[in-house]
């Protein structure tokens, strides 16, 4: 059925748009059928045309050198950012900044030389680049009170404690282990209970509190959904 | 309102006596089962070396845990003593033999190793045959000579003089189980007639005959696991934790009465817990059970005790028996002990205008001051907090650590580098109520005084009991005057030193029940102690003599139901503005003992708050007693009166903590 009714949908529109087009190719048949005399058209009239022809095409091929500009520049801007990614992390270029100084020296000169060869745009980064270096030159500083310390061992009693403490997790409660959540059980208490309550995310006020913010979102969704527009 | 880290039972084993008990933090704590199930000692827990099982070898506790390594405690410096690695990756089980000469560990590798227990450490002796796959339970039969090891899919049967293993015991998959799913042996007991009973995953309790390794008896307890088993010193009862909660009991019976040829039967089911039964313990009169519910239920075997008594009650411990809560009543601050951490926090405040029962609205809310991350591995075992100058001290197995806090428009701490040697470690800390002296306690009972100085903190000198005791102290007391200073060891002796004179001033009269909470009340002078039994005594220190009112109180014998209840008084404070006032708690009341009113006797009504109330105003009088108990908050960390006259409580429900465990078992009820 609903297959059928799926089908019947599609071709409904398909029909229609052949409709159209064949009240269209008539239309057009009826303007320029061959009976009729060609029309008289003055020079003025077919100057104007020419020319505006002619601007047309300049208009054209002004606007294809344009796409054409801003695509070049957007590839350029393309392999300018993947430059950038590719440049080391803010943390190893600290260490970069921390090596002794003729190094850097040298370092910072290659550069130098390097920036000079880049275009006037480029010039901005490099302002920028300045300020983190001298951000970085302060920060070199308060990195001189770290100490080296080794991470603590993972050993392999570390691994297969991990290991058995999966063990016990899984075997109570992975998959196939038929267990349920607080709230359930407690709300079932207050069910089954001498003094009869509501469920226990509704009695206490702090349980659930994703949920219930959840819930309050989608209500006044709903609200709104059912306000009819002011018409 | 106060914060509190759930802990979880894991195992425990139990000796005549005492219990030890350890929790999934690491912690192990030791119950005194003969003074009314006080916990008497806590071993606070190491990062990562949570007790998988615990074994008592005469008077000498063992633990392993699934770090790999064996550990023996301390009890009188409460702290471990030795650990030694056993090099066979994570173990699950630990067990001696009825000799107490062997200690047999079941490992991940397979492998079943057996320590020599020597004097002052264990020695690794050898290595029975290596099995495919983890050894999760053991069992010493009473000879000494065989071992049942529970393993995945199979029980093993070793030669303890060989090594070799004699006899295999497959044991069945449960129905409708999936064939990748091996069946874990999670609890085996060896019993001296030879057969072996076994607790698995597919929950099922079964009998084996250990001669012809033959299954006898199958008993379906539950579609979950059979986590525990115990059997009694008599071998004629056995009890089965299982993941539903419920504990099952059997019973070594004829099952028809003109029959001769006993069998198990299964007799009993308690339902005392809401998550897994983890840990049990069969006692003479009592099944004990401990749970991932963090509590430990004391259910009495009826036809054991005798009926109504207070033996027969149910008992659930859920609280620590000491207060994790302390509170500086000049500046409204509470400290809350965690075991990796602390909380400081400062009260709200409200305008305080408003009938009595009237809730007030809270002008400033309470405001977390700080938290303070614990050092090292060790967990904190003690704390003390104290304002202008404002001091925390905490201490964990390894160190003492002290900070100074000052205030200003905000909270700023900074820790004390350099400790006088002597404080290394303490199992309690106290200031002077001016603040300038810290007390601990150390090894033999010993208290060290230490000098506190806006510049530095010197060591002054030690305090000692005349006595040669060896008991760690877990009570103490300095008095608002800093005249005395009154510990309690958990040998019950309570020692009051004479801090002007730095020595002993007198000991009280040994009584046989330990102190739950001592106060030295800062008008009378009089040392106020409750006890593990329920009885409260006062004390002169200048007479050196219980008081008037303690002899009555004594004479008149306490009010029955006072008498009966299970949770112990864990502090007492004083009323500055009403000195006859004496307020103590437990987890369920608060009392105001007021001693200038009549005491009650036996047939007075003891919770008479209530109907006092409907008598009018001038008939009051005359019927109210000495102790006003209020029960309008429960489960109770901590009530403390501050200078404001204003009255701090704690509460931690419970179901607060039920809303933090691990997932329960989801049953069907009917009709839900």
């Amino acid at each position: 059925m609903v297959r059928k009714q799926r089908g019947t949908k599609t071709s409904s529109p398909s029909k229609t748009a052949d409709r159209e087009k064949r009240t269209k190719s008539l239309s057009l048949t009826l303007e320029y059928s061959d009976d009729e005399a060609p029309d008289e058209v003055t020079f003025e009239d077919s100057k104007a045309q020419a020319l505006r022809s002619m601007k047309q095409e300049l208009d054209t091929a002004t606007r294809e050198k344009e796409l054409l500009k801003e695509k070049r520049r957007k590839r350029q801007e393309l392999f300018q950012e993947q430059k950038k990614r590719k440049l080391l992390p803010a943390d190893v270029l600290e260490e970069i900044h921390s090596v002794p100084l003729g190094k850097r020296k040298q370092s910072e000169d290659e550069a130098a030389e390097e920036e000079q060869q880049q275009e006037e745009e480029e010039d901005e980064t490099r302002q920028k680049k300045k300020k983190r270096s001298r951000k970085l030159a302060h920060t070199r500083h308060l990195k001189g009170n770290c100490t080296v310390t080794t991470m603590k061992e993972q050993t392999l009693g570390s691994y297969q404690q991990q290991a058995a403490e999966d063990f016990i997790k899984t075997r109570l409660y992975g998959p196939g282990s038929c267990r349920t959540t607080s709230n359930e059980l407690l709300s079932l208490q207050n069910k089954k209970g001498r003094n009869k309550g509501a469920a226990v995310q509704f009695v206490k006020e702090d349980w659930a509190c994703k949920q219930k913010a959840k819930a309050e979102k989608l209500k006044k969704r709903w609200i709104h959904k059912q306000q009819i527009p002011p018409c | 309102m106060g914060e509190f880290k759930v802990h979880r039972v894991r195992f425990f084993d139990y000796m005549p006596g005492r219990l030890a008990l350890a929790r999934a933090d690491g912690a192990v704590e030791i119950f005194n089962f003969a003074d009314s199930y006080f916990q008497e000692k806590v071993m606070p827990g190491q990062d990562g070396r949570a007790a998988e099982a615990l074994c008592w070898v005469s008077q000498r506790l063992f633990s392993a845990g699934l770090n790999g390594h064996i550990t023996e405690y301390d009890l009188e410096n409460l702290r471990p003593r030795h650990t030694v690695a056993a090099y066979g990756g994570p173990i699950w089980n630990i067990s001696s033999n009825s000799q107490g000469t062997l200690l047999a560990v079941g490992c991940e590798d397979g492998t079943v190793k057996m320590f020599e227990i020597q004097q002052e450490r264990i020695q690794f002796q050898r290595n029975l045959d290596r099995q495919k796959g983890r050894i999760v339970s053991l069992s010493w039969h009473s000879s000494g000579m065989l071992i049942a090891a529970g393993m995945m899919g199979m029980i093993r049967i070793f030669d303890a003089d060989t090594g070799h293993a004699t006899q295999r015991l497959l044991v069945e998959r449960g129905i409708g189980a999936s064939k990748s799913k091996e069946v874990v042996v999670w609890c085996v007991a060896f019993l001296s007639d030879h057969t072996i009973i076994s607790g698995d995953s597919a929950g099922m309790v079964q009998i084996w005959d250990g001669f012809t390794g033959t299954l006898v008896r199958t008993h379906l307890v539950t579609k979950w696991d059979v986590l525990a088993l115990s059997v009694s010193q008599d071998e004629s009862s056995l009890v089965a934790g299982t993941s539903e909660g419920t504990v099952i009991q059997f019973q070594f019976i004829s099952s028809t009465v003109d029959q001769q040829k006993k069998e198990w039967v299964r007799t009993r089911t308690f339902k005392n817990h809401s998550h897994d039964v983890r840990a049990l313990a069969h006692t003479e009169t009592a099944v004990v059970s401990g749970g991932m519910d963090t509590q430990l239920v004391v259910r009495p075997l009826l036809d054991k005790v005798e009926k109504n008594t207070q033996e027969s009650a149910l008992r659930k411990i859920a609280f620590p028996h000491r207060s994790l809560v302390c509170c500086a009543k000049k500046a409204g601050q509470l400290l809350f002990q965690f075991a990796e951490h602390l909380e400081l926090w400062r009260l709200g405040e409200s305008d305080g205008h408003g009938k009595a029962g009237d809730l007030l609205p809270v002008k400033r809310k309470p405001e977390k001051l700080l938290q303070l991350k614990k050092k090292g591995d060790n967990g904190v075992c003690v704390v003390f907090l104290s304002f202008e100058p404002g001091w925390l001290a905490y201490s964990t197995v390894s160190s003492v650590r002290l900070y100074r806090l000052q205030y200003d428009n905000n909270i700023s701490i900074s820790k004390v580098s350099r400790l006088p040697k002597d404080l290394s470690s303490a199992h309690q800390l106290c200031f002077s109520s001016d603040s300038s002296k810290l007390f601990a306690s150390t090894s033999h009972s010993s208290v060290v005084v230490i000098g506190l100085d806006q510049l530095e903190c010197k060591y002054l000198h030690t305090l000692k009991p005349k006595s040669g005791s060896r008991q760690p102290v877990h009570l103490m007391f300095a008095s608002d005057d800093g005249k005395w200073l009154a510990t309690a060891a958990t040998d019950c002796r309570v020692h009051v030193y004479n801090l002007n004179k730095q020595k002993l001033h007198c000991t009280v009269p040994v009584y046989s029940s330990c102190p739950t909470a001592i106060a030295i009340h800062p008008m009378t002078g009089n040392l106020i102690m409750a006890h593990a039994d329920q009885q409260i005594f006062e004390y002169s220190l200048l007479h050196k003599e219980y008081t008037e009112w303690s002899r009555k109180l004594q004479k008149r014998g306490l009010h029955p139901l006072w008498l009966e209840r299970d949770t112990p008084i864990t502090h007492i404070t004083f009323n500055p503005r009403n000195p006859a006032h004496i307020i103590v708690h437990d987890m369920f009341m608060l009392c105001i003992i007021d001693q200038s009113l009549p005491l009650p006797d036996a047939t007075t009504r003891l919770y008479n708050q209530m109907t006092l109330r409907s008598v009018p105003e001038q008939e009051r009088l005359r019927h109210s007693h000495a102790f006003k108990i209020c029960k309008s908050f429960q489960h109770l960390m901590c009530v403390s009166l501050l200078e404001d006259q204003s009255l701090v409580v704690v509460e931690r429900p419970l179901l607060d903590i039920v809303s933090q465990l691990p997932a329960p078992v989801r049953r069907k009820t009917f009709a839900t």
